[in-house]
């Protein structure tokens, strides 16, 4: 158990350190950041106003509230896969550097250094996502809009599941790498990837038909969907209880992702949870699997 | 003495790439063990199969006593390596490194801050500590790096051209730490080094050449069977030295004569005993061992 400890202290340290790998987990969210800022936040306030009734007053906070959501379920969907990704690189480099030809040379089990990288992964993303999502709900608090307390939860309860999502296929992923060159490859390709295939950039409803029906068989579209639903669902019902009708709702709903559609069905959340648990537990085996023949053909 | 490491008909290869064939010696307890080839002669490979990294194709290898294949993971308790090139994370400290190191094999709390105490001792880098190991200098890097491998007491340390690149300063703190070690702890040096100087130092020496072992022996039985005895000459005319029929070569003030061994110029000596006035007799250097078994240089590892 101390081994394991000494080696998940050890990577999170090197990711700390690191400030080349700790900045470029920092690209994508920036990337969004800048874009709610120069025009998307105008944008959706424009899309989102178009559709509640001129005769109702609604009032700023909650419009803020709504586009503020919107980027915050963006800003933890993207992040919590990009930087499990970054994080997860050390297993790359520590064989790019042949520090891994050290540890191995340890009596310590290959096991154990394999859940040590994913254990770390894991820390360090969730930490720095957390750490995220509350710089979010005060950012809202100021911007004067509150998420309820059960809300919240069930977000912090969608960071790390997506964070585990993005730890097991970074893992799987990783591990056919072996270079510099090829770390910079992947790191750049989901970094600036990611953001548009999950949708945080500009919602999937906005794809077309063809391009919906192949996100909808990516397992990380349903994260970004649970996390929407959570940060999204107390503003839609504060817009209703206001006066919206309920099928403006499902409207805006659609138009944003909180509803996805799998072959025209309507993906239910108890769904996307099993979809997105059952793909994290399908990785992780894989990652398992992986780890045993290659020690078999050592 | 024991045998400490057994190796008996080691073959690996890499596709069509022989990297070792057939291979097989022992290293007895606490002797100094060099093992010498050119790039690519197959040490390496063994080296890495010695230490579990690389999976044999057919042989045993056993350490200790213990078969390698059988408890992989207890043997490697049983060794200290020194790999080529610095393996630590160089963004850490010294002190966080080795406190990440000792912990794989055990070693934590007071255990561990006793033995870094006097490992900093030993190889003095107590004012290293908090200086992270990517800022170090080369010779500075080579003790953190020696600490590491001694940090568990191993009975084995292997050394992987440890003193390549070091200044003269630090290769003599190095060899006079390993050589207290071996006095104090009995501890086994395995090393593989391109500085004949120091395999000459060696209680035993293989020569590897294309994965086969080429010679093996003591330095003195190797020069014995390979290197010629150089006799020197001074104040002699040329004449007197052609007359004697053996080579030579001119030098400023003398000649060079080879011989083959130390009784043919004893034989020259009482042939000749008028020009053998003013003269040395030498035995060949490691260097010319390895050239006479592999038809190679050493150094920089190529073929002459």
């Amino acid at each position: 158990m101390s081994t394991a400890a000494a080696l998940i202290k050890r990577n999170i340290k090197l990711f700390f350190k690191d400030k080349g790998m700790f900045f470029s987990v920092l690209i994508t969210p920036i990337i969004l950041l800048i874009l709610y800022t120069t025009f998307l936040r105008n944008i959706y306030m424009e899309s989102f106003t178009s559709v509640i009734p001129e005769q109702l007053s609604v009032p700023d906070s909650l419009l803020n509230g709504l586009v503020d959501t919107q980027l915050v379920s963006s800003l933890l969907a993207v992040s919590c896969i990009t930087i499990a990704f970054c994080s997860n690189m050390l297993m790359v480099q520590d064989k790019a550097s042949g520090v891994i030809k050290d540890l191995r040379i340890s009596p310590v089990k290959s096991s154990t250094l394999s859940i040590s990288y994913y254990a770390a992964t894991f820390l360090s993303s969730v930490m720095i996502c957390l750490i995220a999502l509350v710089l979010c709900l005060i950012y809202m608090a100021i911007e004067g809009w509150f998420l309820p307390l059960a809300d919240i939860g069930l977000m912090v309860l969608d960071v790390i599941l997506l964070v585990m999502f993005g730890c097991a296929l970074s893992s799987v992923i990783n591990f056919f790498l072996t270079t510099q060159g090829q770390i910079s490859a992947v790191g750049t390709i989901v970094s600036s990837g990611y953001g548009f295939i999950c949708g945080a950039y500009m919602p999937i409803a906005f794809f077309g038909k063809g391009l919906q029906t192949v996100l909808m068989f990516f397992p990380g579209t349903y994260g970004t969907a649970l996390i929407r639903n959570h940060a999204m669902r107390s503003a839609i019902a504060e817009l209703v209880k206001q006066g919206l009708p309920s099928a403006a709702a499902e409207g805006i709903k659609d138009s944003i992702d909180c509803n996805i559609y799998f072959q025209d069905a309507r993906v239910g959340i108890p769904t996307m949870y099993i979809v997105l648990g059952a793909t994290i537990a399908v990785l992780l085996f894989i990652y398992i699997i992986m780890n045993m023949i290659k020690k078999g053909n050592k | 003495m024991e045998d400490i490491i057994k190796i008996d008909h080691l073959y690996k290869s890499f596709g069509s790439v022989k990297a070792v064939q057939d291979l097989s010696f022992c290293v007895k307890e606490g002797e100094l063990f060099a093992f010498l080839g050119i790039n690519g002669a197959g040490k390496s490979t063994t080296i890495n199969m010695i230490c579990g990294q690389l999976a044999k194709d057919s042989g045993t290898i056993v350490i200790d006593g213990v078969n390698l294949e059988q408890h992989t993971e207890k043997v490697k308790g049983e060794l200290g390596v020194v790999f080529q090139n610095s393996v630590l994370d160089g963004v850490l400290t010294v002190y966080d490194n080795l406190k990440c190191r000792a912990a794989l094999y055990g070693l934590t709390g007071k255990a561990f801050e006793q033995r870094l105490q006097t490992l900093a001792q030993i190889l003095d880098f107590q004012d290293l500590m908090k200086r992270t190991v990517g800022k170090l200098s080369g010779g500075q890097r080579r003790r953190i790096d020696i600490a590491r491998a001694l940090l568990h007491r191993p009975k084995i340390l292997i050394l992987d051209e440890p003193t390549t690149g070091l200044d003269p300063q630090t290769r003599r703190l190095l060899w006079n730490v390993i050589s207290d070690l071996r006095k104090n702890e009995n501890m086994t040096v395995f090393l593989t080094t391109h500085y004949m100087e120091e395999a000459a130092e060696a209680d035993h020496i293989v020569i590897l050449d294309s994965g086969k072992i080429a010679a093996e022996g003591t330095p003195l039985a190797l020069k014995n069977s390979y290197a010629a005895d150089y006799i020197t000459l001074y104040h002699v005319e040329e004449a007197a030295v052609q007359a004697m029929g053996v080579p030579y070569e001119p030098m400023r003030e003398a000649y060079r004569l080879s011989v083959p061994n130390t009784e043919k110029a004893t034989e020259l000596i009482l042939k000749y005993p008028h020009v053998f006035r003013d003269y040395e007799i030498v035995k060949g250097n490691m260097d010319d061992i390895f050239l006479t078994v592999t038809g190679k240089n050493l150094t920089g590892g190529t073929e002459r």
